[in-house]
């Protein structure tokens, strides 16, 4: 009996714990991203090698990010402020490549890694009509 | 004179690698010829070429001797002692010579454990042939194209113009050097951290040298991987530290709050890793169940493969700027090996894998081989995304002229699931049995790290911190490090029972029993405690960017930050201006910063030095942007224990030491050894 109440009490707390976790992930505060910083580090520096305007600490950067905090503040969305930057500097200017036209493929590949991998381990398993002797 | 002998000695050390070469594949084919002394001359001759080459650059570098073109443009008299040494191997022709010492040592110990083999050793034989040849290789590069010795003939008022590959003409030396790139003398880690990288790629020659020769003997089975697992060890433990080095290098010196930037160099050195960790794992099944021995030949050449693309693109200059592509000898000669490479191993992977690979099957995909598949499939499907990412930009420019960027964004959209997955695996895999799981078995190994997970994930969520990428890593990580702790206590308690023993002796008797396994708990055990740290300091960091007059104070993460005063100081090798800053927190000083920037007199660039005052709770990041006489400009990041990173990071690396370095117990039973395995 005292077993049995134990083993309630373990599945009990583990519930319990897991409401917590699963309610506390659907309730995830992704509201209050700092939305300046954010396109700082998808927006490339045109004068530094691959680093990101918020990362770089060149005076090109500093001022593009006063751009992108301005734009912020005027209240214009993230696919503005992107447009106005594509606009100016070409599609190179950005580190986080679209998921369209001659980026699309570099989204796709990985995907396309995961099916071929698992196709190949799936092909891989034991056929359950054929025998084979194993040798360990 | 030095370059004479510098020269002649890389000459010695290709010519030998012939006799390698030579007599390694002549011991291949006959075992009566697979003897020590018929190879002990050109080993030899490859080491000590190799040795006194480097020490002739070394003397160079040490005396100043800027009639040699790459001392004039790496070195100066004013550098100090520490950074004269690491400028030895701070740019692309003195880096390949360590590059071929690193490789002939390697040959060397490869050659002890051949001549200390009682039976003619074909595979030996053939592992050192293949070593020759990639030795060859770099040694013809150093003798050719990327000629650490060539002499200047043209000198400029600093550093040299132009120079001749005869080691013997006529040269003429500047009367002072360039100095090392002021990134590369701004912090003693640069001396180590390439070293360490170089060591962990180079390492990767000895693995595939042996599959390679496994390959052409058409000789099945486990030999090649049990030989060389110490090897592989040593190489992927002095990977991850140089590439944890690289990381701390960067957050220590660059001052942009960071220690990963997925820049191109740095997914260089990733690539390999990943692979390499793939292999450590299946080369583990292939030992216990015989399988995937295909796949581990492909995972080997693919690991010795992405050490040439990743010197490759480091050294070629094809990455930061694609045009430069046909200025750099180095790039086109560095491209046709690795075609070379790929190509020949491949093609006999492919004509002799019949021979080597009878794999049996997979019984269940809920199984120890199962998780060890999946571990499998993550490692190299983030191998690939790495890949793809770092190359796309390259491919579009190739094809169509048109400028694309790939960069952190994506790499950090596409890792973060990646490692979630693989953290996972790494707490599902050792509770699950080998062959097929059975529910019951597993739910009771699970239910209390799973318990101990959720508790911790939890507690984070009743204390506010809600991000679900946060929440979830904090119970991955846990969960990986309550099994491994778990899978201990439980085994331990067995032996402490039948032996008598208190539990923590009884704890490290059986890591001793089975260091090849405890070994990698450790390693994971490190892995752990890294993810957390990087979610951690990541999702809950603060940054801004703050502008003070002196005097004045700013409130950043509770920390007041207040403008003492500007300060400039002459030292030998640079000057220095820079800011004093008092840090308090509830009104008590917590310490006194000087973040700085240092000018190089050899360069117009200034180098900014942060500072951080670290403690058990986090890092307080100053980094100083601009200084002038009526303000200042400062970068303040505040990093919650990100200290974790680095103590998981150079954990996880170390562990090998306990792996290859502790002994067993004497009066091992091999029982115990397996118990803990499966427990």
């Amino acid at each position: 009996m005292a077993n049995r109440t134990r083993t309630f009490g373990g599945w009990a707390i583990t519930v319990v714990l897991a409401v917590v976790v699963v309610v506390g992930l659907i309730m995830g505060d992704s509201a209050a991203e700092d939305r300046v910083n954010a396109l700082g580090s998808r927006i490339k520096c045109p004068v530094c090698q691959g680093e990101a305007i918020g990362d770089s600490p060149s005076e090109t950067s500093a001022a593009m990010m006063e751009i992108v905090k301005e734009k912020v503040s005027a209240g214009e969305t993230d696919a503005q402020i992107i447009d106005f930057f594509t606009a100016r500097y070409g599609s190179g200017i950005l580190l986080d490549p679209p998921f369209s036209g001659s980026t699309l493929l570099v989204w796709l590949l990985p995907a396309l890694a995961v099916v071929g991998g698992i196709w190949m381990i799936l092909s891989r398993r034991r056929q359950p009509m054929k025998t084979e002797t194993e040798h360990d | 004179m030095t370059a004479t002998v510098g020269y002649l000695a890389i000459l010695v050390a290709a010519l030998s690698s012939v006799g390698i070469i030579i007599q390694g594949f002549r011991g291949m084919r006959n075992p009566e010829l697979a003897r020590a002394e018929k190879l002990q001359w050109p080993i030899y001759g490859m080491v000590g070429g190799a040795l006194l080459a480097m020490i002739a650059l070394e003397v160079g570098i040490l005396t100043d001797d800027f009639s040699i073109a790459y001392i004039a443009n790496n070195s100066a008299t004013t550098t100090p002692f520490i950074f004269k040494v690491s400028s030895a191997w701070a740019a692309l022709e003195g880096s390949i010579i360590l590059w071929g010492l690193v490789l002939a040592v390697f040959v060397y110990t490869v050659y002890r454990g051949f001549s200390k083999r009682s039976e003619p050793d074909r595979l030996g034989a053939g592992a050192l042939a293949v070593m020759g040849i990639v030795a060859l290789y770099f040694f013809v590069l150093m003798a050719t194209v990327s000629n650490p010795f060539a002499v200047c003939v043209q000198p400029a008022s600093i550093g040299c113009l132009e120079a001749t590959h005869w080691p013997w003409a006529d040269s003429l030396a500047a009367l002072e050097g360039r100095g090392p790139n002021p990134l590369l003398q701004n912090h003693i880690l640069m001396a180590v951290h390439p070293p360490m990288l170089y060591v962990g790629y180079v390492g990767m020659t000895v693995p595939f040298a042996f599959a390679m020769a496994a390959l052409m003997l058409g000789a099945s089975g486990t030999e090649w991987l049990r030989r060389t697992r110490t090897w592989t060890l040593i190489a992927w433990g002095f990977l991850t530290a140089g590439i944890v080095l690289g990381g701390l290098w960067s957050y220590e010196v660059l001052g942009w709050g960071g220690y990963w930037a997925w820049d191109p160099v740095e997914n260089a050195s990733f690539m390999p890793w990943l692979i390499a960790t793939a292999f450590l794992h299946s080369s583990v099944v292939q030992e216990r169940r015989g399988m995937l021995q295909a796949w581990n030949f492909v995972l080997v050449i693919a690991t010795f493969a992405m050490t040439i693309l990743g010197t490759f693109l480091t050294r070629s200059g094809v990455i930061t700027s694609v045009h430069s592509f046909t200025q750099s000898p180095v790039g086109p000669v560095l491209l046709w090996f690795l075609m070379v490479v790929l190509v020949a191993s491949f093609g006999l992977f492919a004509a002799r894998a019949h021979l080597v690979a009878s794999s049996p099957r997979l019984d269940s995909l809920a199984s120890r081989e199962g998780v060890f598949l999946l571990n499998n499939l993550l490692l190299t499907v983030f191998a690939f995304v790495v890949l793809t990412g770092t190359l796309y930009p390259m491919f579009v420019d190739a094809f169509s002229g048109s400028q694309v960027g790939v960069g952190r964004p994506f790499f950090d959209r596409m890792a973060v699931p990646l490692a979630f997955g693989l953290l996972l695996a790494m707490g599902i895999g050792p509770i699950t049995p080998y062959r097929s799981a059975k529910p019951e078995v597993v739910w009771k190994r699970i239910k209390t790290p799973l318990r101990v997970a959720l508790g911790a994930a939890a507690l984070a969520v009743i204390l506010g911190y809600r991000t679900p990428w946060l929440v979830l890593f904090i119970l991955a990580s846990f969960f990986v490090m309550s099994v491994i702790i778990r899978n201990l206590f439980v085994t331990s308690q067995t032996v402490a029972e039948k032996r008598g023993m208190s539990l923590p002796s009884a704890a490290l008797r059986t890591m001793r029993n089975d260091t090849g396994y405890w070994g990698g708990q450790i390693s994971h055990l490190g892995v752990a405690i890294l993810a957390l740290g990087i979610a951690v300091s990541a999702n809950l960091s603060v940054e801004a960017d703050i502008t003070l007059t002196p005097g004045s104070t700013a409130t950043v993460a509770g920390f007041d930050i207040t403008y003492v005063s500007p300060f400039s100081r002459q030292e030998p090798t640079r000057s220095v201006s820079g800011a004093q800053v008092e840090v308090a927190r509830n009104g008590k000083v917590v310490s006194e910063l000087e973040p700085r920037l240092n000018q190089y007199p050899t360069s117009t660039q200034s180098v900014a030095t942060p500072e951080v005052d670290a403690s058990w709770s986090g890092d307080l990041y100053l980094s100083l942007k601009s200084i002038d006489a009526q303000q200042v400009t400062l970068g303040v990041f505040w990093f919650p224990l990100i200290w974790l990173v680095w103590v998981g990071g150079f954990m996880a690396a170390s562990a090998v030491l306990w792996s290859r370095l502790v002994k067993k117990p004497t009066d091992d039973r091999s029982t115990e050894a397996s118990a803990s395995r499966d427990g």
